[in-house]
């Protein structure tokens, strides 16, 4: 998913480039308040066991591997900004030390992963674990927001593919990236739901608490205003990634966005030569049309959300009984 | 990848090696910047900044044999990138599919080479100090600091485990192996964090108190 150099059109490096910055100096300064003097030792060796992690290959068929992005699992063991810290700096030394990701698109990489990964992801994350509660939610919430943020991040690195080019290649684009991220989304939140599970069997102690739990007892009624972004924002976060893999459906649509471009006028500047009228240009390569990706893409994404749904509720079945759940996690540490 | 990258550093010190880690930061920058923002179809533009990383190469005696490992690797994904791209980008219509895709694939070489070249011969350290005073987020260079000088503990801790592992297992079919696998990466967060605090009391026993600070 590490974009490249000269990929992106300049002026999207350059947007993403500053939104990124913006986002991770934010980070740095709330993780910074967070943790105080710890920052330092703990960020670094999270940052090193994201990346270690990433080379550990999981088999998925013959010849095929993929392995853990981890935005969602850091941010669900040390918070929204603290994770995307983490992935900033894991994307920092891929790029400078082995050119994994370009220089250019560091930024563009930032706000797929890191922002879309841990920030959005815990958005995600925060209203499903406390609709849920215990440990079961923190386990199914886990695995939900990283299927989502996978998708998502499909669904802005197509944006930013196709921002420097024509408008109507985002779906074609959009559909290929859903359906390959949809296989890569499954592998993630798998991945996440069992690490995470092996943490709440042995040290669940050391998974970031959620603040209003602790506040809750102190300040009675009205709880505070941070929720309802949260649940809006993760809310927000659902329904996009819903749209990542739906939309390509959705063939009314190219229409709809070339009917207002040619409203506002920034179409017919854009491309003098290929007329706008041609439905669908010579660009097909000899691969499947791309009315059947769309339809793979969509039912891609539907069966998996079913899946994470199915395994989610499966891992958590250890976590029912509070008797069993001890016992469990001793069995487990010794 | 591979952690064992940036350990040869040092061994061959060459005139470019020794430096100025901000020089070679910035023009690295510059050179990055210049190859990407060069319009699609300049090829004596992309040539000429083509000479000088040749150049570049041949002065600092980066082992060009492993460059070139690394780049045909990682040109197939690029290369797939560029023909996703490509043919929604304006410049098809005056230079035709094949240059826009080339060209996509020329210019991302280059940066790719630039930065592999950095890496040879600037030490990660010396690169990190340049971006501290460079204006780079003292706690973010820190943090990077300290995460390069773990990864290598950590990978080793990895790798101590997946032999532990091999040794005791046979090569199952795949659930179990995930199974394994996500206990091995559960086990080693575990680890993480605990070696987290240890290595942060004793740099508070050592009187740390959040503030870096360096000697230059």
């Amino acid at each position: 998913m590490h974009i490249p150099d000269a990929v992106l059109d300049p002026r999207v490096a350059a947007l993403t480039g500053i939104l990124g910055a913006a986002g991770l100096f934010y980070g740095l300064k709330s993780v910074e308040g967070q943790l105080k003097e710890r920052t330092t030792s703990l960020m670094g060796m999270m940052s090193a066991f994201i990346f270690a992690a990433q080379m550990v290959n999981f088999p998925v068929g013959p010849g095929v591997s993929g392995h853990l992005l981890g935005g969602v699992l850091a941010a669900v063991m040390l918070g929204p900004w603290a994770g995307a810290v983490v992935i900033a700096a894991v994307l920092i030394v891929q790029c400078f030390l082995f050119g994994d990701g370009g220089l250019t698109a560091l930024g563009a990489n930032f706000v797929n992963m890191g922002l879309i990964g841990s920030v959005v992801g815990y958005a995600i994350y925060a209203p499903i674990r406390r609709w849920i509660g215990g440990q079961r939610g923190i386990l199914i919430a886990a695995m939900i927001a990283a299927w989502f943020t996978v998708l998502l991040a499909a669904g802005a690195c197509a944006a930013e593919l196709s921002a420097s080019g024509n408008h109507r290649d985002f779906f074609r684009i959009l559909s290929w990236m859903a359906l390959v991220h949809a296989v890569i989304g499954l592998g993630e939140a798998i991945i996440t739901g069992l690490v995470v599970r092996f943490i709440l069997l042995t040290r669940p102690d050391l998974i970031e608490q959620d603040p209003t739990f602790a506040l809750e007892p102190q300040v009675p009624g009205g709880g505070p205003p941070r929720r309802w972004l949260a649940a809006i924002l993760g809310g927000l976060g659902v329904a996009l990634a819903v749209v990542v893999f739906l939309s390509p459906l959705a063939s009314e649509l190219p229409d709809g966005l070339e009917f207002v471009g040619q409203r506002i006028g920034f179409l017919a500047a854009g491309s003098p030569s290929s007329p706008i009228p041609v439905p669908m240009p010579d660009y097909q390569f000899p691969l499947p049309s791309l009315e059947h990706v769309k339809a793979a893409t969509a039912v891609a994404g539907l069966v998996g959300t079913l899946v994470v749904f199915a395994v989610s509720w499966g891992l958590a079945r250890v976590f029912s009984g509070a008797g069993r759940r001890s016992e469990r996690a001793s069995a487990d540490a010794a | 990848m591979r952690l064992d990258a940036p350990d040869d550093r040092g061994k061959r010190a060459g005139p470019v090696h020794r430096l100025d880690a901000r020089y070679k930061l910035l023009f690295t920058l510059a050179f990055v910047i210049a190859v990407v923002a060069t319009p699609i179809g300049q090829w004596r533009v992309l040539g000429s900044l083509g000479l000088l990383l040749a150049l570049l190469v041949g002065i600092s005696g980066a082992p060009v044999r492993s460059l070139v490992f690394r780049w045909a690797g990682f040109a197939l994904v690029v290369g797939f990138l560029a023909v996703m791209v490509a043919p929604g980008l304006p410049a098809r219509a005056s230079h035709g599919l094949v240059t826009v895709i080339l060209s996509i694939v020329v210019k991302n070489s280059l940066a790719f080479l630039m930065m592999l070249v950095l890496a040879t011969v600037t030490s990660w350290l010396d690169l990190l100090q340049a971006m501290r005073r460079l204006g780079v987020p003292r706690m973010l260079v820190a943090t990077l600091q300290f995460m390069e000088r773990y990864l290598h503990v950590l990978g080793e801790e990895l790798a101590r485990m997946s032999q532990a592992r091999r040794a005791r297992s046979f090569q199952g079919g795949s659930i179990l192996s995930w199974r394994l696998l996500t206990g091995m990466l559960g086990m080693l967060l575990l680890r993480s964090f605990e070696r987290a605090e240890r290595v942060h009391s004793a740099m508070l026993a050592r009187g740390w108190d959040g503030t870096i600070r360096t000697l230059d």
